[in-house]
């Protein structure tokens, strides 16, 4: 039967385009819902871990999706804010470690994370390059980031302003990057993560300026007397927080009403966390405490939901596209009558043309298979990633 | 028999590699605990409590530790920390602008706090139409009061004790070694300034207010500093100052210059350095900086 | 070379009562050109797919050489076809994916039985019609002439005592009519081979050693 198979292989070879259009069709009708399948469940997984790997989530009171998915994904819908103060309740019950977000800004299309250096003990994320960031100001990048803003320890990044009109308002704030993160499949990878107190500089309740007590701010000064000094407009801010300059940086008013997006509470067991989540039911603290894998479950279901309708779907166009493929098969093997009649005068058997007919059909196969194959384990690869980055935008 | 003989290469490369570096050793300071303070006295105290035991470190600092802006190596070292000890009392103002872990600091005044005394003379600026803002603080020299600095040496222990407890008994009685010097140099200090008799001091920085407290000292304070010639407006500020406060000693943080010792010298007051000994010294440690500022005060008596 | 021997052939299309061939006796000796002439759609292809066991008689027998075709089982018969004879069709037959060399190398392919030894025959029988250069060539780059001089290499290739064939100058012009048959002709003397060729061009019978008319044969005639 090697005749026959190496009779098959050729007549695919020859009719390239034919083969193709088969090739693709059937490719496109294995790959379809497997990989439809499995990047679900992937992305389920993905989130899920992430979900997971993150006890308790407090914010204001509101959309617990929303504050999920702008807490864990850093999702641009972001939602209402809450205060500071809230953050220091969390901590003095003893109950947990309280992990501040605030991320409300963007450097160049990537979220700024405001938080703290317990975030990333908490995340289980290591540097690939410099050092945590230590002074206000300086922050630590994603992976991503610094592949796609192609920049390094040693570079900056400057905050974007909400809007074109508000430059008076949010502070376009030069923050220089003191590390660079190992990529973590997560969107982590794509964050520019500071300490909390610089997105307060950012939005503009902190700043820095020339020190008024010293003999040349003389034209900033509007008034002095023996306890208060006045500046006017012209009085020098800083756009950048240096070693020079950082004693400069300071913030007016009491910085426990300061917003942030929500606050990761790690429990120190499940006591203190059922403890925790009591004193938010009771009202001892005003908030919403929310269990990230609960809410994204309800999201998940939701998903695979639609996911079987999408595969019924690809299943009944699978059906459609054997149909019409049996049918150019059939036609196909009728325009070929005389060949098989030379091939059976020059002696070849019923089972050999049966086997030359099957042979093609099968390298067809085959080849559909391998490519689907290929194409899932790419798709597994990088379409995940791809696909979860939707949930930054 | 190629097989067992590459099995065994393999399995020896894998021993070798398991084998410790050469240049640790099972006593090597990578096991024991790493502790940073941020001023000299606290070090000094650190070190006197934990012995060898554990790897006390205090950054190399040019100028006041107070005033201190801390470079990448400086963030990494106070980062990486086992304990960071800190003086409190608003000491340590770059905590204002840098980023720390959390859960491993340990603020010795703490226990204190109400002990602790305000900075009467605070200047406030305002911009803006937020209005008035005030940057008042708290006097943080408390290791200058040997008593406060006792019970800063006390939650060291506390914190060392805690972060290796198998040698809390030798911690204890280093602490206790400690406490008997701190109670000496408070005896010393006593009979010092019991020979000024409530006679007026003036300070040449407000860094000495614990000290005042502790030992009934009458003293107003200036803005001076040791390295700096003061300007005609410092110099009708003393002179407004005498009048009011008819004070014939000048205490110093460090060694004025020499025009400015003689100038005062001829407006009939006496400098004296009393060193704060917030960062480290070039030579000696805490106590013997201490008794050269005794010997020194008590030579004008 | 193979001597055909038929005797008392009969032979009816199943479920045709309009088309029935007899040959009371037909006798080519080993290594004679024969054409066979009668008017199209006379059973003149059945007669040669009857010879070549791709059909079996209702009765008679028909020798080909030492073997008895009718008594062959059918896969006795494939091995016959593709072994023993070379077989040159009206419509050149080739198959369009295959080069010119696998498609004279087409038999052994069948048979899974291609070596290294019929591929420098295939080569050498492409040499010697002048088509060389086109070892690699696809049929829809050769002209009608050129496809059936591959085609008669085809049926060559395995040395064959007999050669069928069937209408080979159908599809070509006058010009390679001739040079068809001629290289037939050659082949089969060069050969040793026994041709028989069936045609409805009395032009060309002229080559031959022997003409036998297909109605005297078959009685149709009468």
């Amino acid at each position: 039967m090697r005749g026959a198979l190496f009779l098959g292989w050729r007549y695919l070879a020859h009719h390239r385009f034919k083969t193709a259009v088969l090739l693709s069709a059937v490719t496109l009708m294995i790959f379809l819902p497997a990989a439809t399948r499995l990047l679900v469940a992937d992305s389920a997984l993905a989130l899920t871990a992430r979900a997971d790997h993150t006890p308790l989530l407090i914010g204001a009171k509101g959309s617990q999706l929303e504050l999920v998915l702008n807490a864990l994904y850093f999702h641009a819908e972001r939602p209402p804010e809450i205060t500071s103060q809230l953050l220091e309740e969390v901590r003095e019950t003893g109950l947990a470690t309280a992990i501040p977000l605030n991320t409300r800004f963007q450097a160049r299309g990537a979220p700024i994370v405001g938080t703290s250096l317990d975030y990333f003990s908490f995340r289980g994320l290591d540097l690939a390059a410099g050092r945590m960031m230590g002074l206000l100001g300086e922050c630590v990048i994603g992976a991503n980031v610094a592949r796609s803003q192609n920049v390094g320890v040693g570079d900056s990044l400057v905050s974007s302003p909400e809007t074109v009109f508000d430059l008076a308002g949010v502070y376009p704030l030069k923050m220089n990057i003191a590390g660079v993160l190992e990529p973590s499949g997560s969107a982590d990878d794509d964050a520019v993560f500071v300490d909390v107190r610089t997105t307060w500089v950012i939005q503009g309740l902190g700043h820095g300026h020339q020190d008024l007590e010293k003999a040349g701010a003389g034209n900033a000064v509007l008034t002095r007397n023996e306890k208060a000094i006045t500046a006017n407009a012209s009085l020098v801010q800083y756009n950048e927080i240096t070693a020079d300059n950082v004693r400069e940086f300071h913030f007016h008013g009491d910085t426990s009403g300061f917003p942030l997006s929500a606050v990761i509470a790690v429990p120190n067991d499940a006591k203190s966390s059922t403890l925790l989540r009591g004193r938010f039911q009771n009202g001892d603290i005003d908030g919403q405490l929310v269990l990230p894998r609960t809410v994204l479950g309800n999201l998940l279901e939701t998903v695979f939901t639609v996911q079987n309708y999408v595969i019924l779907g690809l299943v009944m166009l699978s059906l459609a596209t054997i149909a019409v493929i049996t049918l150019v098969f059939l036609l196909s093997q009728q325009l070929r009558h005389g060949e098989f009649q030379t091939l059976k005068r020059m002696g070849a058997s019923r089972g050999f043309v049966s086997t030359l007919v099957a042979s093609e059909l099968g390298f067809v196969f085959l080849g559909s298979l391998l490519l689907a194959a290929a194409l899932t384990w790419g798709a597994r690869n990088y379409a995940t990633e791809f696909l979860l980055s939707f949930m930054t935008l | 028999m190629k097989k067992i003989l590459i099995i065994l290469l393999m399995a020896s490369l894998m021993a070798c590699t398991d084998k410790a570096p050469d240049n640790q050793d099972a006593s090597d300071t990578q096991t024991r605990p790493v502790v940073v303070t941020s001023n000299y006295p606290l070090y000094f105290f650190a070190s006197q409590i934990a012995g060898d035991q554990i790897d006390v470190r205090f950054p190399s600092i040019d100028g006041d530790p107070a005033m201190w802006v801390p470079d990448g190596d400086d963030l990494a070292m106070l980062q990486g920390a086992d304990l960071l000890i800190l003086n409190g009392a608003g000491y340590e103002s770059w905590l204002a602008f840098t980023s720390l872990q959390g859960d491993n600091i340990l603020d010795t005044t703490a226990t204190v706090e109400t002990m602790l005394l305000p900075i009467e003379e605070a200047t406030v600026h305002q911009h803006g139409p937020q209005g008035e803002h005030s940057h008042e603080g708290t006097a943080f020299t408390t290791w200058l009061d040997p008593k406060l600095a006792t019970e800063q040496a006390r939650t060291i222990l506390q914190g060392l004790s805690n972060l290796k407890p198998d040698q809390s008994g030798l911690f204890n009685a280093n602490f206790t070694a400690l406490e008997q010097g701190l109670y000496e140099l408070d005896r010393s200090l006593a009979r010092a300034f019991a020979a000024l008799d409530g006679q007026p001091v003036i300070y040449s920085h407000p860094v000495y207010q614990y000290l005042q407290r502790r030992y009934n000292i009458n003293g107003r304070s200036l803005h001076w500093e040791p390295d700096v010639e003061p300007g005609t407006r410092d110099w009708i500020d003393l002179g407004n100052l005498v009048r009011q406060h008819p004070a014939k000693l000048m205490i110093w943080e460090g060694e004025p210059t020499v025009s400015v010792r003689e100038k005062l010298t001829q407006m009939g007051v006496r400098s004296v350095v009393f060193s704060p000994a917030g960062n480290q010294p070039g030579e000696g440690d805490y106590f013997e900086i201490m008794n050269d500022n005794i010997a020194e005060f008590m030579a004008l008596f | 070379m193979a001597e055909i021997h038929i005797n008392g052939l009969g032979f009816q299309y199943p479920g045709s009562r309009a088309f029935a061939m007899a040959v009371s006796e037909l006798h080519v000796m080993a290594g004679e050109c024969v054409a066979i002439v009668g008017p199209s759609g006379s059973g003149k292809t059945t007669l040669l797919s009857l010879v070549a066991g791709t059909l079996l008689p209702d009765s008679g027998e028909i020798r080909v050489g030492q073997t008895l075709i009718n008594q062959l089982g059918e896969t006795a018969r494939r091995r016959f076809r593709i072994r023993d004879i070379g077989q040159v069709f009206q419509a050149f037959e080739l198959l369009e994916y295959l080069d010119v060399t696998e498609n004279i190398l087409l038999g052994p392919i069948i048979d899974s039985a291609v070596n290294e030894q019929l591929r420098e025959r295939a080569a050498a029988l492409l040499s010697s019609v002048g088509l060389e250069d086109k070892a690699h060539t696809k049929p829809a780059r050769l002209s009608h002439g050129e496809r059936q001089r591959v085609a008669v290499c085809r049926a060559m290739l395995n040395r064959p005592g007999l050669i069928l064939a069937d209408e080979p100058t159908g599809n070509l012009d006058q010009a390679n009519k001739q040079n068809v048959v001629d290289l037939l002709i050659k082949q089969a003397r060069d050969n040793g081979s026994t041709l028989m060729m069936v045609t409805h061009d009395h032009s060309l019978l002229g080559s031959f050693e022997r003409v036998i008319d297909f109605e005297e044969l078959t009685g149709a005639s009468a």
